[in-house]
Order: C-alpha cells, then sequence, then structure tokens
C-alpha cells in the first residue's frame, strides 16, 4: 500500500533520474521553457479541455456554432461583472487576479502542474452545471465566471471546515502561523467554528525528510505541491505521496531522503505548516519579521531574494519572484549564506597583529583606525598591492577601486573572493562570488588591470609585496597559508565583513558592512545589474566599503565626498559604460511588496515592519 | 521661544528705561507713574489653572492686553502612535484622550470603527456603552465644576465633587477593571458584561451622587462671591461660538440647541428621554449651569437605560471582529486560527473612510479615519470638543480682568489629554 | 446621507468641483481645487448656513494605492439648521504644499490650521499667524508624514535664554 506512490499524476510523469542532466547552469537557463509548464503546456491542454466546456455555450439560447471571438487571437469573457480579454488557455484563478478578484488556492502554483486536487478554487461558470475548479479550467469565449456567489463561498467554506477538521491546535507553535493559507483563507472564507465532535487523526509530528527539512504530516493538507515541485523543477523527484484516504502522508521514498539542493523551496510553497525549514525552526515568529528585497550572495547566479529580519539580525532568505533569473527559486546552498550576516562579523577596528590565538586584541574607535591606517599607506603610496574581493558591491568597488588607483596609486588589482565550488544543474553556478561580472566591469572601467590571485601569493612569497590593501578578506586558496604569507606584510590594511585567519594577520583591520546593511548593486552572472536594499543599519563600528574608502581618502588628502552608495554610484559609475544604462534608483525593488496594503508581517508590538523603525540618523546628543 | 509673535509695543532703545538707566533714578523719586505692561506666564504649571497649558498673558494694570495659549505640553502622538497599531491596540490610546471621561472616547472611536467596517453592536452593548457614556458624563462635569469652585476659592464643593467622583469610579472600576484608564468596549460591542447586582449598586450610587450634586448645586448656584466672579464673566456670543466650532456644553450655554444624541441620536438615545439644557448668555456662570444641569439629565438616562436594558449577547458572534470564547481558543485550530489573526494582525477594517460624531462630555468627539484594508488604521483624526473652544480663550479673554481669566479657563474645561492629543 | 450642500455648491461654482464621491458609510464627499476653496468656504457659511466649524485634518496618501497628489486636507463643516456636515477636500502636491487658508472666512479653521502645518507641513497662505501649535518650533520635520519615522528621535535644543522677568520686559513672556 505505501508503493502506492503513482496515483497521482505528478508520480507518472517522471522526469528523467535523478542528476541525469548535467547541463552547465546557463545552459539550464536556456532549456526553461520545459520547466514552467503552467504556461507552456496550458496552451495544448486546455485546448483538449475547452472542446468539451465549449459545446454548452449553444445550448445556452446561443445561434447555432459558437459565437466568433470578440478579440481575435485572445478569450473574451467575464469575471464578476468585468470583462476580461486573455490569452488562450489561461485558466481562471489568473484571469480573475487581472480584473481584482481573487480566487482562493492551496494546490495550484503558477510555475508547477496542474493537480486541482485541494478544491478551494472552484467557482460558478456559465458553461458548467456544477462549479468548476479556476485553477484547472481555462476559459472559454464569452464565459461567465462568477466567483462570489453563496454556492462558491458555501463550497470554500466546506473545503475550509473539511481541511481544518483534522488540522493540530497548533499556530501558537507553528513556524508557519503569520503566512499560513489556512490562516489567511479562514479568516476570509470560513470564520465559523468547529463543528467536530471527537478526536482528530494523529500522525508523525516531526518526520526528519533530510538535512535541511522536517516535516509535520498532521498539519499536511496532501495538496502535493512539495512533490510536483521536487518532480518538475529540479527533476529529482524524492517526495511522494503514501498511503490512502485518513492515512495518506507525504514522505520519502524508503532508503532514501530529501536531499536536493532545492528542497527548501518545497518549505516556501508549502501553503500550510507542514514542511519546516530545520534552520528556521522555533527561531522566530514570522509575524515579528520585517522583510528587506534583497540579492543572495552565495554563489554568482544573484537569485533575488528577500531578506528576513528583526532588529540587527537576519533569520533567512526566501526567493523573490524574478522571471530572469530565479523565477520563484533559490539554492539551499544560498539560503544557509545569511548565517554570515550574523555571526563571526569583524564589528569594530583594531590596529596591531593577533599575536597568537586567543589573545584580545586591542579594539579603536574607526577614526583612529582609519588614521592609523592612512598613516601606514602614505608611507608606502605606489607600493600597496590591493585585494578586491567580487564579494563586494558595485559601489563598494567603485570607491575602493577610485581610492585605490587615485590616492594608493595602484595599477592593477588582485581578485580575490572566495574559493570556486561546483555548480549544480538549475541556478547555482560554480562561481561563489556574487559580483565577478561587477568587478571586471569597473576595473575596465577605471583602467585597472585585474590579475589573478596566485600571482599576489607569488609576490608576497617573493617578497616584493610589503604592502596590501584588501577590500574583503576572501581569498580564493587555502586561508591559512595566505594568513601566514600576510603575517610577514609591513603594511595589512584590511577592510572585512567576516573573521577569518587572514583577518587576524591584518595591521589595521576595518569593519565592513554586509550587503543586507545597506542600498546597493550586483552584477550576477549573466551581466544583469540587480538592486538591492538596506534592511537595517550596520551592525557594530561597521560602514560600507565605499564610506570607508571615502574616510581613507578624506584622511589621506584626496577629496571622497560621497555620503552615500547612491552618490558613489551616480558620482564614479558614469566612468563605466556598462553601468549607463542602469538607473539606480528606479531600479530598486519596491521596499514593499505592493503598494497599499503591506502584507508582510509586523513587527512584535503590531509596528509595521522594521525599515521605517530606522529614520535618517538625526540623533545629536541624545 | 522663537515666536514670530511681537511684542506690542517694543521698549525702543531710546527711551529712558527706568528700571535700569541710571539717570533715571531722579525721575524715579518723583514717583513715576509711567504705565508699563506686565508679561505673566500662567502655566504650564499653575494653581489656579487646571490642565497643563502655557498663557502667555500681556497685562496692562488688571487687564489683559494680549494673550497667546501654548499647548502641547501633554502632546503624546497619538495619530501617530494609532497609525502604528492594530484597531482595538488604539483602544487605550484613546483613555488617554478626555482621561476624566475616558469611556466616551473609547466608544466614540469604537462607534467610528463600527460605522467603517458597517456593523451593528447588539442591543445589550449599546445600552452599556450608553450607561457608560453617561456616567462618565457625570464625572466628567462633577470635575469641571468642583475644580471651578475650588479655583474661586469655595473647596467645600471640591471635596462633594471629589467624593461623588469616587463613587462613581467604584462603580467605573466594577465594570471595567479600571478608575481612570478603562480601555472598555471592542470593536463590534462589549468586552464583558455588567457585574452581577452592579445596576441596584448604580442606582444607590447615584442616589448619593445628586445628593453631593444638589449640595454643589446649593453651595455655588446662589452663592454671591461665585456668581460675582462667573455671571457675565468670560462671555462668547453665539455667532463666535459657533464661528469658532464650539460644540457641546459650552455652545449650548449661548442659547445654540445643538446636542449629537438628539441631533443624530445613536445606539439607544432615541429611546431615552431627556432634556437639552440651553443657556442665554454664554457666560461663566450659564456654563456652569448648563453642567449641573446636564447631571441631572444624565442621571436621568442611566436610570432609564438600566430599567430597559435587555438581556442577550453583548457582542458580535464573528470570529471576524470578535475574539472567540477562551475554550474555542485552546480546543479548536478554528478559534485559534481567529485569536491570532485578531491580536496579531487586527480585526480587517476594508478600506473607506469615515466621519462619525458623538457627543462627549464637553461637546461633538468627532473622528475621520481611513483604512487602507490592513488591520492598522492609517489615518485617525481625532476632532477633539476641547481644542476649538481653547482656541476662542483668546478672543474672549482679551481686554477683559486677568482674575476673569480663571472661571473662563475653568468653566470652558479643557482637558489637555485630548486638545494636545 | 444628504448632498444638499454640495450640490448647490457644484452649481454654484462648477470649476471649482473637481470630484465627487460617496464614501463606503453614504458620506457625501467633493474634491475642491485649492484656488476656489476660500470662494467655496465663505459660500458655505454666508449662502448655505454651515457655519459651525468642525475640522481640518490631512492625510498623508503615501502609502495609498492612488498617491498623486500626495496629501489630502479634509474639511468638516456642520450646518445647524440642516443638522448634517458637509465634507469636502483639497488635493495638495508634495512639491508645493500650500493651499489657501480659511481662517479669513471661519475663525474656528485658526488652529486647526496651524495644526496641519505643524504635522504635515502644509503651509495656508494667507493664514495670520501660522505657527506650530502642538510641537516646538525648533521640532525638526512634521511627524505625521508617513516618511517621518516612527522612532525617529529630535535634536537636542539649547535652552531658551531668559532675561529678567521680575523686572520688565524681555525675550520671556509674550515675545
Amino acid at each position: 500500500m505505501s508503493d502506492n506512490d503513482t496515483k497521482k499524476p505528478t508520480g507518472d510523469a517522471q522526469p528523467p533520474p535523478k542528476g541525469a542532466p548535467t547541463d552547465t547552469p546557463a545552459a539550464k537557463i536556456g532549456s526553461q521553457p520545459s520547466n514552467p509548464p503552467a504556461g507552456a503546456k496550458l496552451d495544448t491542454p486546455p485546448a483538449a479541455h475547452s472542446a468539451p466546456t465549449a459545446p454548452p455555450p449553444p445550448p445556452a439560447a446561443k445561434p447555432a456554432g459558437p459565437p466568433p471571438p470578440k478579440n481575435p487571437g485572445f478569450v473574451t469573457c467575464t469575471i464578476d461583472g468585468k470583462e476580461v480579454v486573455v490569452k488562450p488557455g489561461t485558466n481562471m484563478i489568473e484571469a480573475a487576479r487581472m480584473v481584482g478578484s481573487d480566487i482562493p488556492y492551496f494546490c495550484y502554483h503558477p510555475r508547477l502542474s496542474i493537480a486541482a486536487n485541494c478544491r478551494m478554487c472552484m467557482v460558478e461558470a456559465s458553461n458548467a452545471p456544477k462549479l468548476v475548479p479556476g485553477c484547472q479550467t481555462p476559459l472559454v469565449e464569452g464565459q461567465v465566471i462568477k466567483t462570489t456567489t453563496p454556492k462558491v463561498k458555501e463550497q470554500q467554506r466546506a473545503v475550509m471546515e473539511f481541511l481544518l477538521l483534522n488540522h493540530p491546535v497548533d499556530c501558537s507553535i507553528c513556524d508557519q502561523a503569520g503566512e499560513c493559507k489556512l490562516q489567511d483563507y479562514y479568516m476570509r472564507y470560513d470564520y465559523r467554528p468547529s463543528r467536530l465532535e471527537g478526536g482528530k487523526v494523529m500522525k508523525n509530528k516531526r518526520k526528519v525528510l533530510g538535512p535541511r527539512v522536517v516535516l509535520d504530516q498532521e498539519r499536511c493538507i496532501i495538496c502535493s505541491r512539495c512533490v510536483r515541485f521536487m518532480n518538475e523543477i529540479p527533476k529529482e523527484p524524492q517526495l511522494g505521496i503514501f498511503g490512502r484516504g485518513s492515512h495518506e502522508v507525504i514522505d520519502t521514498f524508503p532508503g532514501s531522503e530529501l536531499n536536493s539542493n532545492y528542497s527548501l523551496n518545497t518549505v516556501d510553497i508549502c501553503p500550510v505548516g507542514a514542511l519546516l525549514s530545520r534552520d528556521f525552526r522555533f527561531r522566530a515568529r514570522s509575524w515579528f519579521l520585517s522583510a528587506a528585497p534583497s540579492v543572495c550572495t552565495g554563489c554568482s547566479r544573484g537569485c533575488n531574494i528577500y531578506a528576513d529580519f528583526m532588529a540587527q539580525d537576519t533569520y533567512r532568505y526566501r526567493p523573490r519572484e524574478n522571471e530572469a533569473v530565479n523565477k520563484s527559486w533559490m539554492c539551499d546552498h544560498g539560503r544557509a549564506t545569511y548565517k554570515g550576516l550574523n555571526t563571526g562579523r569583524v564589528l569594530s577596528a583594531v590596529v596591531g597583529r593577533q599575536q597568537g590565538t586567543g589573545t584580545a586584541r586591542p579594539e579603536v574607535a574607526r577614526k583612529e583606525a582609519i588614521q592609523a591606517a592612512a598613516k601606514a599607506l602614505s608611507g608606502v603610496k605606489g607600493q600597496v598591492a590591493v585585494l578586491a574581493s567580487p564579494v563586494a558591491s558595485n559601489e563598494d568597488l567603485l570607491a575602493t577601486l577610485t581610492f585605490a588607483k587615485a590616492t594608493l596609486g595602484a595599477k592593477e588589482i588582485y581578485v580575490g573572493g572566495r574559493p570556486q565550488g561546483e555548480a549544480d544543474h538549475y541556478l547555482l553556478t560554480a562561481d561563489r562570488n556574487p559580483n565577478r561580472k561587477g568587478l571586471e566591469l569597473i576595473a575596465q572601467g577605471l583602467g585597472l588591470a585585474l590579475k589573478p590571485f596566485e600571482d599576489l601569493v607569488k609576490a608576497l612569497d617573493g617578497g616584493k609585496v610589503k604592502a596590501l590593501y584588501a577590500v574583503g578578506t576572501e581569498v580564493p586558496g587555502n586561508v591559512e597559508t595566505f594568513a601566514q604569507a600576510a603575517a610577514k606584510l609591513d603594511v595589512f590594511v584590511a577592510q572585512a565583513t567576516n573573521e577569518s585567519p587572514l583577518t587576524a594577520q591584518a595591521t589595521v583591520l576595518l569593519p565592513a558592512s554586509a550587503h543586507v546593511e545597506f542600498d546597493g548593486s550586483f552584477v550576477q552572472v549573466d551581466g544583469l545589474i540587480q538592486r538591492f536594499r538596506k534592511a537595517y543599519p550596520s551592525k557594530g563600528d561597521a560602514v560600507g566599503h565605499w564610506a570607508l574608502a571615502a574616510e581613507l581618502s578624506r584622511e589621506m588628502g584626496g577629496t571622497a565626498a560621497w555620503t552615500s552608495s547612491r552618490e558613489v554610484f551616480r558620482e564614479l559609475g558614469k566612468q563605466v559604460a556598462a553601468f549607463a544604462g542602469f538607473d539606480w534608483d528606479k531600479s530598486a525593488p519596491p521596499d514593499r511588496e505592493k503598494p497599499g496594503i503591506n502584507p508582510l508581517p509586523t513587527a512584535a508590538d503590531g509596528r509595521p515592519p522594521g525599515y521605517r523603525e530606522f529614520g535618517a540618523p538625526r540623533v545629536r546628543g541624545i | 521661544m522663537a515666536d514670530t509673535h511681537k511684542p506690542v509695543s517694543p521698549p525702543t532703545p531710546e527711551a529712558p528705561n527706568p528700571d535700569t538707566d541710571a539717570y533715571a533714578h531722579e525721575a524715579e523719586l518723583e514717583a513715576h507713574l509711567q504705565t508699563k505692561r506686565m508679561y505673566v506666564n500662567m502655566g504650564p504649571s499653575h494653581p489656579a489653572t487646571h490642565g497643563t497649558v502655557r498663557l502667555k498673558v500681556e497685562l496692562e494694570g488688571e487687564n489683559i492686553a494680549e494673550i497667546d495659549c501654548e499647548i502641547g505640553f501633554l502632546h503624546r502622538g497619538f495619530q501617530k502612535s494609532c497609525e502604528n497599531v492594530t484597531w482595538t491596540q488604539c483602544l487605550p490610546y484613546t483613555d488617554r484622550l478626555n482621561y476624566v471621561s475616558a469611556m466616551m472616547n473609547n466608544f466614540g472611536f469604537l462607534n467610528a470603527v463600527e460605522k467603517l467596517i458597517g456593523l451593528e453592536i447588539p442591543e445589550r452593548a449599546q445600552y452599556i456603552r450608553v450607561i457608560g457614556s453617561e456616567l462618565h458624563r457625570i464625572h466628567d462635569h462633577l470635575t469641571c465644576v468642583g475644580a471651578t469652585g475650588m479655583e474661586l476659592g469655595g473647596f467645600a464643593p471640591f471635596l462633594f465633587a471629589v467624593e461623588a467622583r469616587e463613587l462613581i469610579m467604584d462603580r467605573v472600576a466594577e465594570l471595567t477593571g479600571a478608575r481612570l484608564t478603562t480601555n472598555f468596549g471592542r470593536i463590534g460591542g462589549m468586552n464583558r458584561d455588567l457585574p452581577e447586582g452592579w445596576s441596584e449598586k448604580v442606582i444607590k450610587t447615584l442616589d448619593k451622587v445628586m445628593e453631593h450634586v444638589n449640595e454643589i448645586d446649593g453651595l455655588l448656584s446662589r452663592n454671591r462671591i461665585f456668581v460675582d466672579r462667573t455671571k457675565d464673566t468670560g462671555i462668547i456670543t453665539a455667532a463666535d461660538a459657533i464661528d469658532y466650532g464650539w460644540t457641546g456644553p459650552c455652545l449650548r450655554a449661548c442659547g445654540v440647541d445643538y446636542d449629537v444624541r438628539k441631533v443624530k441620536p445613536y445606539w439607544v438615545y432615541d429611546r431615552m428621554e431627556f432634556d437639552v439644557p440651553v443657556g442665554e448668555k454664554g457666560d461663566n456662570y450659564d456654563r456652569y449651569l448648563m453642567r449641573i444641569e446636564e447631571m441631572k439629565q444624565s442621571d436621568r438616562i442611566i436610570r432609564q437605560a438600566l430599567q430597559q436594558i435587555p438581556a442577550g449577547p453583548i457582542i458580535l458572534d464573528d470570529w471576524r471582529i470578535a475574539l472567540p470564547p477562551k475554550p474555542e481558543v485552546y480546543g479548536t485550530i478554528e478559534g485559534v486560527i481567529s485569536h491570532f489573526k485578531l491580536v496579531m494582525e487586527g480585526v480587517q477594517v476594508p478600506a473607506g473612510e469615515v466621519y462619525d460624531c458623538t457627543e462627549a462630555a464637553n461637546g461633538e468627539l468627532g473622528w475621520y479615519m481611513v483604512s487602507d484594508g490592513s488591520g492598522r488604521p492609517y489615518k485617525v483624526h481625532v476632532r477633539a470638543p476641547g481644542y476649538p473652544i481653547l482656541s476662542a480663550v483668546p478672543h474672549i479673554i482679551k481686554g477683559k480682568l486677568l482674575a476673569d481669566l480663571i472661571p473662563t479657563f475653568d468653566t470652558i474645561n479643557m482637558i489637555g489629554g485630548e486638545v494636545e492629543q | 446621507m444628504s448632498t444638499f450642500a454640495l450640490d448647490r455648491v457644484t452649481a454654484q461654482f462648477p470649476e471649482a468641483v473637481a470630484e465627487r464621491y460617496l464614501d463606503r458609510t453614504g458620506g457625501a464627499w467633493a474634491v475642491i481645487h485649492a484656488e476656489h476653496l476660500p470662494k467655496v468656504a465663505a459660500f458655505l457659511k454666508n449662502e448655505l448656513d454651515f457655519k459651525l466649524f468642525t475640522s481640518i485634518d490631512a492625510v498623508d496618501r503615501l502609502h495609498l494605492a492612488e498617491n498623486d497628489p500626495r496629501f489630502e486636507v479634509v474639511y468638516f463643516i456642520y450646518s445647524l439648521s440642516r443638522h448634517e456636515h458637509v465634507r469636502f477636500k483639497v488635493r495638495v502636491s508634495e512639491a508645493r504644499p500650500e493651499i489657501p487658508s480659511i481662517t479669513p472666512v471661519f475663525r474656528g479653521a485658526d488652529w486647526w490650521e496651524r495644526f496641519v502645518w505643524d504635522f504635515y507641513g502644509i503651509r495656508f497662505s494667507g493664514h495670520p499667524d501660522l505657527r506650530r501649535v502642538l510641537l516646538y518650533e525648533e521640532f525638526q520635520g512634521h511627524p505625521l508624514r508617513k516618511d517621518y519615522a516612527l522612532r525617529d528621535r529630535q535634536p537636542l535644543i539649547p535652552e531658551r535664554p531668559i532675561k529678567d522677568i521680575f523686572r520688565g520686559p524681555g525675550t520671556s513672556g509674550v515675545s
């Protein structure tokens, strides 16, 4: 019985065995048409559907033969009294959304195949005697759809009551509370007391599916979104539906686990609190989190994300929709990178090397450290090697490289950055740095030569380099070895976000902001420039790389007058030809998901998301 | 003070200043009677005024030549606070508007929100709101009348007023759980019913309170000193009062019959038999009399309401509006969802705007609200009745005696909490 | 709810009324062009007997779906003979937040206009004494604007000098 996994249509359409096509990521992007079946596939099956459903209109007192379409090439119909013109094959949910009618749904997902098993999206159609599922039914010419009739409302109530029948009383301990479709739809479509007498069906409350995902089978409403996702998007069919009736559960196949690099997307698309991230679980209530639109820095793909934060800590990344880059998905590798924003950060400036492990280093005010760095760098002008990390943003690189070129007299830049990894078959690229393209463009624009990191290692070993200015201390090679080499440097000014063996060897260590702490932009692997927004003020004493460069520059007699990353981009971005067509302000993602009603969780005391809590810093004296 | 307001006659530098210039001493020997304007700060903390307001008074002898009200000492950002919490969480903020009659603010706010949603609250809840409002109207007027008496030199009326207030506060505490900041009522009805035996207690309390009111009436209304200080002082004509936007007892003292309870009966005021006292002159004495008479009318209303109040639910049975009963919250998923959503995200008030008003102790308490469809107000404008009334004080008092300022300021019953939001 | 006053206003000054609508609770509204505001106010007061000045406030529509122009100043005036409110609004842009004052018509508008200036930074041209009313003069910004951060802080301001308060006119008192 438990092998009965093929009873769902999704189980039949087995994609090629997992991991079989190891295309390059770029090729994968190219082969996307097969991925969003919602749009592409609908063109054909709807035609098959419309054949049986189209005849009913003629009996409805219409002249013989289907009427000619009102808008040739499109389907014109009426939803809740409003006329809507859509492409043939568009389903009712999408069409209704265009005219502002919300059809509720659990199992439907625009990027997945249609299952039509939740029955929440049933609406009244003029050409059908019974309610029809809005997700599965394409629109037909002249059809009249009603989404708010008593019949539809009663259906929605019934579905909600049915789904809640065996749902555990878990909101108080459930991570999904606050972003749960059951909660939202209960308040909108049901709002009735329970009529259940007797107990609820008990299932496994903590079924560990894989290294990152845990399942609460009691909360599951068997919408099969996760199963379809694993089958269709990463094409790694690791989940299935087992059992039947009240014993129906989502599970992994015997002997295997949910270990795909895309497994956490199932947590996102789970409409209820059944699939949970083991990392995020029990760490924050979504009501208390605020979200800032940002970009993932885990690899050069540049997946669009929301960084969910509370106070000055990021709690998770969620994918943000972008048709050109990541659709609605992101990889587990990228999601885990938020941790570097919270822990192991360089929070204050340090002057002097660390003597052995465990010894305290003298922390100084940033101003003091800037003075020390300026003094040290002034002595070695022209002989300073510059190490730039492609983890830094365009604004950071523009400012620091301009400083390196104009004030330090550098002509070539050594490229640092995180070591290369392995690309996977979908989104993750081998280059684990978010802004290599940006670094290349900026170096080109400023007329600086880029040299590989190995050259710097050789130069250090050969004793040719005695002074180093590092923007970001991520290095592609072995950090320990490079740190030992760096220990021999006379001057090593490092601007770093995170501590590493290398930062311990800096003669002056300056704290730099991470990307969620200021507004900026990255250039992802395909050359798209993507803006990200500030979530919260920088931790500790940190400021952006660009601000450190400005401070250093002023200390050394330069004229860097930038006071914001925006100014940096507007002033210095002109030198980079690729940035010419990029409107820094207009390209910023909206800081609320929608204008007007903000669906994002509110803060603990009912206050709106945190970005409003930090105004322009105008504190003087208090 | 970076006021743009200029002194009426700035001392010219050439003119000798008898106080500072050495050569003026000679003139001083001749007992010069050079008139000189005197500047007096009344408040923000002054023994003869209640309410934290600074009156910058420019005196010519005993007469007030110029006066400027500086308000805002009690500004708490009421509107900004409301915009950032759920609709229900606004309720405690409304307590602190007119803190002498908190319930009337609560109910006025709720009435406007309910109008915005389009709710009809249960009948019993409407009666409770009327009873609570009228209790607090007596409470408010007692405060005003008592303080007026005290500031004009009569301490006994104040003690009677405070004792009566104390009795009302005890009843209010039994009803709401708090003496002053009641936070009573919820969107869609009330959060708790009348306690057992409370109605009988209220009747007895009212007997006692009215005894005290009559006592105060007897002590003040024909008291020579009191009448001399209040009669024909602080006069405002009906036309001026209307132009300034006066409402409530202060407007009625001018002879204008405008009471929201009669004109646009809300809740069950149309079932109550009561009279609206109207004055003649618009002086301090009339304003005082209005309050004495209104207390007697409120007493009538409460007695009628307690007699008529029907049994039944006190809050709507709609889990989108009202919190589910606790057993449902603890035991069923439906209840816990509703509870969580209502507490965390608030009652979802459909997008729209509304202006609604009720008759508070000092006049028309108006609310203009804008909702963007979420659980938090987009805008909550409160038209505190005291605000326009206070704004007319310079007009009333200019050219009059400084001593008239005290009764005038008393009888307009300025409440810092509502005026300064 | 009656639309009497707004009907009359529309008939009298068709050029002044930009828009008429009913809110969801049945309240009749008109959007008045700013330049015609004093005329409309005077007409309401003198011809239509809308004399009891109720209140003015503004709405910062920054986060609403429709937010251009950004501000709306709302007016409520009551008629004691007809027993109804008339409600109308004037839209003001962020770039030039200035509308004519109606204080010359209604003295009651004085403090309300000061309030709106204080909290929204909308100027009322022709107002006799447009100062802040609840906040202090040194306050920076206008706190009821939606882009004024909830927990924004104000700078400390130096104590104002107090001249000899007993001996004669100084900068204390009415200054």
